[in-house]
């Protein structure tokens, strides 16, 4: 009958089907292959210049470098994590997590530990601050072996950028940016009187707003201060971090934020500078091409988040390496790897990047060969956060963001704020007992 | 008429397919999940910690924050399930009047659901930018002025209801579509008999429309529900779960434990939530059965 | 008699009205993607107007080459076509299965294999990359087809077998007494009836599938594999998005998608025609 004759066609149509498909698909081994070197990352807009370094090194050197994109940036961090659980990683990549993320990495022992060759003359390439952050110190919360671990390819730092057009049209001088708390609001009081924004910046995105906290933090407790908070020892109702919220409720009093800012990405805060709606915003190095890209008519100056009269440190901004990489440590081109990113960093590369992907190079010398507003950010490099043994738990840390943000808003007075934070940190130590 | 055992296992070659696939590629990973969700794991590193079912105790008495995000998907749900689905029913009825340019009606309304999320995502938040938004630029000169700045997505009142608006403008085309094709598969004939026997058009309605459309009603509800509960695209790229956290939604929620190095925890995070969903499917799946009668 | 007529009329303007409104609030955004598709990155930021000064149809070739469509546009329909096929066979098959024939653990197996569609697992691609990997199927077609299968079958057993049950018992009944065998019952007339629930799976699954790029970009490494969505990857810099190319890119990559809409939802109209009743 028909029963078992179409129902065995269809089964066997499937099975065709399948075994038609991988014939198409060709297996092929993702780190077995000896001879090149694999780079996974993320940045679609260098692939090009990436390629063309990967060519030269061959004609030099002989050795073959494939580079790979996955992008956006949460997509690359899904694979890499896939990839680790399949003990797959290629030689050459980024976990793209935070220290302690990081430090579970070189404890399963996916990356290598590059004292050998950083403290045989290579550091020294560097700008200082880019390579504390890849760095390790001792006695560190997570006993991973002190040291460096990550090579920096290019640098970056978050400051204020400045619109001089609008500075003017508000009665403000645009070659004299605010340099103390009190001009800034006063220059928030002029801007917002002439009808302009005054600032913007991608607040919805929880690190750009706690970042922009964290340089108060500096500014007010020091390092050795920000440790002993992290211990516990100082409090989060510490009058000093109740100044930080109220800076923060400062601005909102006089009008300073953009409207929407708290649900900003810093794509739309990008946005916003760009076409002229808010005369100052908060953004990294970066932002230069991403402006030129949206607005290249834009007249624009940078400054430093202005310092606090009481503080007794210095004002540290956010910032130092920007996109790094690291060196596979179950990779059998694991030298070969090393041997690369070596030449990668030297100043002849590094200034060739630079010009084509118009970021700041993590070559001290390269940076030289920059153009001027590029320049005086690679200046601010050395005053970027310092390293630390230790960083907040993930969960104090969204605490003091969201809190920032009910700041913003008004729902919450700057002592509410530093409260709920407080009851969070102590929540959590608990918990670490 | 009893079926022979030799009947019933030929019938199951029917659902073998579907169940192997199932057993392997669905079941596995549900069950590695659910085995993840008693110990605390990075997803890196080699040993896992066993914490049996302390974090699951810690999701339900322990963590207000997840319950207000579930909360807050309950409130978008319901939007989507009177407002959604009223303006998918009322447009299908319309459309299968066979009125005049509905094939292209038909194609329109399913715009919103091909459109790419990161279209959609900008264009609304075009639409609902405070400075230069759309929707102020039309308040405004209505002669409200008071929604000069008004940044819908920003303020705590209007953000989340802002995001629903958006997912019931992106979901009906679904709804549509699936109300159509049960309309459409209503057999003309049933009309033309009530017709013949003298019935006017809203007796057709009560008596031949609605109960043979209670069984896609009862799946368009299930799904508006599973598929609303689940949101997370939109909330994720138009307020990042903000102002404040305002906006959290179960999935933003488990996301951001998973982000943060928490896959253990995140996993029981999704179970507890898969399990509110089964009560609430069961309850509705019941409630329909009822009506059923 | 005159007030019946204007009642009908009234009726038809609100009807047409809100029809309307509707439309054009769908119709806006893909408008305002085709006009941006046509500026310069420039253009769109620094002027709003609805329609670019010089049309640069330039994007749309730029766009093609630069996101290599031509390669990935196979993939795309080898993903869609294949995936949707035996998401269609298998998914109509267990759901005719579900609804009409008796086996052990019917009720038991239904509700297991729905119960995916309850449990949101983000971190889902992780066991599948492992299970792809066990087997051997890692960055190939056949393994990122199994997935997307297996993830569309309780979506589609569900959707199906409602709309199984709901058909008629007769025409079965009559088809079983002539001697048509269960399987021919199946194919020959419980399918064409349902046709307006399989289009409808059809255009779902398609739109899905050809969507989807998370796990084609974590499963997948083979550039020569890659579906559209990874092309259009390009055009999102680290930093700075064309959003020019961008919208010409996703222009280009929601025609085709459009198309089988097109195709498809004469289907959900025809379906009535099967006149089965009549038999």
């Amino acid at each position: 009958m028909f029963r078992g004759r179409f129902f065995l066609f269809v089964q066997v149509f499937l099975c065709c089907l399948f075994l038609t498909i991988s014939g198409c698909g060709k297996k092929e081994g993702s780190k077995s292959d000896e001879s090149s070197i694999k780079v996974w990352h993320w940045m679609t807009d260098r692939q090009a210049a990436f390629e063309k370094l990967a060519d030269q090194y061959y004609k030099e050197t002989g050795v073959k470098v494939v580079f790979e994109t996955y992008a956006p940036t949460d997509v690359y961090k899904n694979k890499i994590t896939a990839a680790a659980s399949g003990q797959l990683l290629p030689d050459i990549f980024n976990p793209l997590s935070d220290k302690r993320e990081l430090a579970s990495y070189i404890k399963a022992g996916f990356i290598a530990n590059l004292n050998d060759e950083m403290n045989s003359g290579w550091k020294d390439v560097f700008f200082e601050k880019s390579l504390l952050q890849n760095m390790f110190e001792e006695n560190n919360e997570w006993g991973v072996e002190p040291g460096y671990y990550g090579v920096p390819l290019d640098v970056s730092s978050l400051m204020i950028y400045y619109n001089k057009d609008l500075f003017a049209k508000a009665g403000l001088d645009p070659d004299n940016p605010p340099k103390t708390w009190k001009d800034f609001i006063e220059a928030g009081k002029k801007l917002r009187a002439a009808g302009i924004q005054p600032f913007v910046s991608g607040f919805g995105e929880a690190w750009l707003v706690g970042s922009f906290a964290s340089s108060y933090q500096w500014n007010l407790f020091g390092k050795q201060g920000i440790i002993d908070t992290i211990e516990g020892k100082i409090s989060y109702t510490d009058p000093r971090w109740v100044k930080i919220f109220e800076l923060f409720e400062e601005m909102k009093e006089n009008k300073m934020f953009a409207s929407g800012i708290v649900t900003m990405i810093n794509k739309d805060a990008e946005r916003t500078f760009a076409t002229g709606k808010a005369a100052m915003a908060l953004n990294g190095s970066w932002g230069v091409n991403v402006y030129k890209s949206m607005n290249p008519s834009l007249q624009y100056g940078i400054m430093y988040p202005p310092s606090l009269p009481e503080a007794k440190y210095p004002l540290l901004v956010f910032g130092g390496d920007g996109s790094s990489m690291f060196v596979n440590a179950m990779s059998p081109n694991k030298d070969k790897a090393i041997a690369f990113l070596k030449w990668f960093t030297q100043r002849e590369q590094q200034s060739f990047l630079a010009k084509e992907t118009l970021n700041i190079p993590s070559n001290k010398e390269s940076a030289q060969d920059l153009p001027e507003i590029l320049k005086e950010f690679s200046k601010s490099i050395e005053r970027t956060f310092d390293n630390l043994p230790m960083i907040e738990s993930w969960q104090v840390t969204n605490y003091i963001n969201t809190n920032l943000q009910s700041v913003i808003i008004g729902e919450k007075t700057p002592v509410q704020a530093a409260e709920e934070v407080q009851a969070e940190k102590e929540r959590q130590m608990k918990v670490e007992k | 008429m009893n079926i022979s055992p030799k009947e019933k296992t030929l019938n199951m070659m029917f659902i073998m397919p579907a169940l192997v696939l199932f057993l392997v590629f669905n079941l596995y990973p549900l069950i590695r999940t659910f085995q993840l969700s008693f110990y605390q794991w990075n997803g890196i590193d080699k040993d896992m910690v066993f914490v049996g079912f302390a974090q699951y105790k810690h999701i339900l008495f322990s963590n207000p924050a997840f319950w207000k995000s579930m909360l807050n998907a309950g409130y978008v749900t319901l939007l989507s399930l009177t407002l959604q689905n009223g303006l998918a029913l009322l447009l299908a009825i319309l459309v299968n009047r066979q009125i005049r340019g509905g094939n292209i009606y038909r194609v329109i309304f399913f715009l919103p659901p091909v459109l790419s999320g990161i279209v959609v995502g900008l264009i609304w938040k075009f639409v609902y930018d405070g400075n230069f938004g759309i929707l102020n630029h039309f308040l405004i000169s209505l002669g409200f002025d008071n929604f000069k700045d008004f940044a819908w997505l920003s303020e705590v009142k209007t953000s989340l209801s802002s995001v629903a608006v958006v997912h019931m403008w992106k979901g009906f085309g679904y709804g549509f579509i699936i109300l159509l094709a049960g309309l459409q598969t209503i057999p003309i004939e049933l009309y033309e008999a009530a017709e013949v026997d003298g019935a006017d058009k809203w007796q057709q309605f009560k008596n031949i429309t609605v109960p043979c459309m209670i069984p896609v009603f009862t799946l368009v509800t299930i799904l508006t529900i599973l598929g609303t509960m689940q949101i997370f695209d939109l909330i994720y790229s138009m307020t990042r779960g903000g102002p404040a956290g305002h906006t959290h939604v179960p999935i933003t929620k488990i996301y951001e434990y998973m982000s943060n190095g928490e896959f253990g925890y995140s996993t029981a995070m999704a179970i507890i939530f898969g399990f509110v969903l089964l009560v609430v499917s069961f309850f509705q799946l019941y409630v329909s059965k009822k009506f059923n009668r | 008699m005159n007030s019946f007529k204007t009642k009908k009329q009234i009726l038809d303007f609100i009807t047409h009205a809100i029809l309307l409104v509707v439309a054009v609030t769908c119709i806006f955004p893909v408008f305002w993607m085709l006009s941006s598709s046509l500026k310069t990155q420039e253009e769109i930021f620094t002027k709003m107007t609805l329609f670019p000064e010089v049309w640069q149809w330039g994007n749309y070739v730029d766009a093609f080459i630069k996101a290599e469509f031509g390669m990935y546009f196979l993939n795309s329909v080898i993903y869609t076509v294949v995936g949707v096929s035996a998401i269609v066979l298998i998914t109509s098959m267990a759901a005719y299965g579900f609804a009409r024939l008796e086996f052990w653990g019917k009720n038991f197996l239904f509700y297991l294999l729905i119960s995916t569609l309850l449990i949101p697992i983000p971190g889902v691609f992780v066991p599948l990359y492992l299970l792809l990997k066990k087997l051997a199927l890692l960055d190939t077609r056949t393994g990122l087809l199994l997935c997307y299968i297996s993830g569309a079958l309780a979506f589609g057993l569900f959707l199906l077998r409602s709309f199984f049950e709901d058909l008629p018992k007769e025409i079965e009944e009559a088809a079983l007494i002539d001697g048509c065998s269960r399987f021919g019952i199946y194919w020959r007339i419980a399918l064409p009836l349902a046709k307006p629930a399989i289009a409808t799976l059809v255009i779902l699954q398609c739109l899905a599938i050809w969507n989807e790029f998370l796990l084609a970009l974590v499963v997948l490494q083979d550039k020569a594999k890659m579906p559209i969505q990874r092309g259009l990857m390009v055009f999102q810099g680290t930093f700075i998005t064309d959003y020019p190319l961008l919208m010409a890119g996703l222009t280009i990559a929601t025609i085709p998608i459009v198309i089988i809409y097109l195709l498809m939802q004469k289907h959900i109209v025809k379906g009535i025609a099967a006149g089965a009743l009549k038999g």
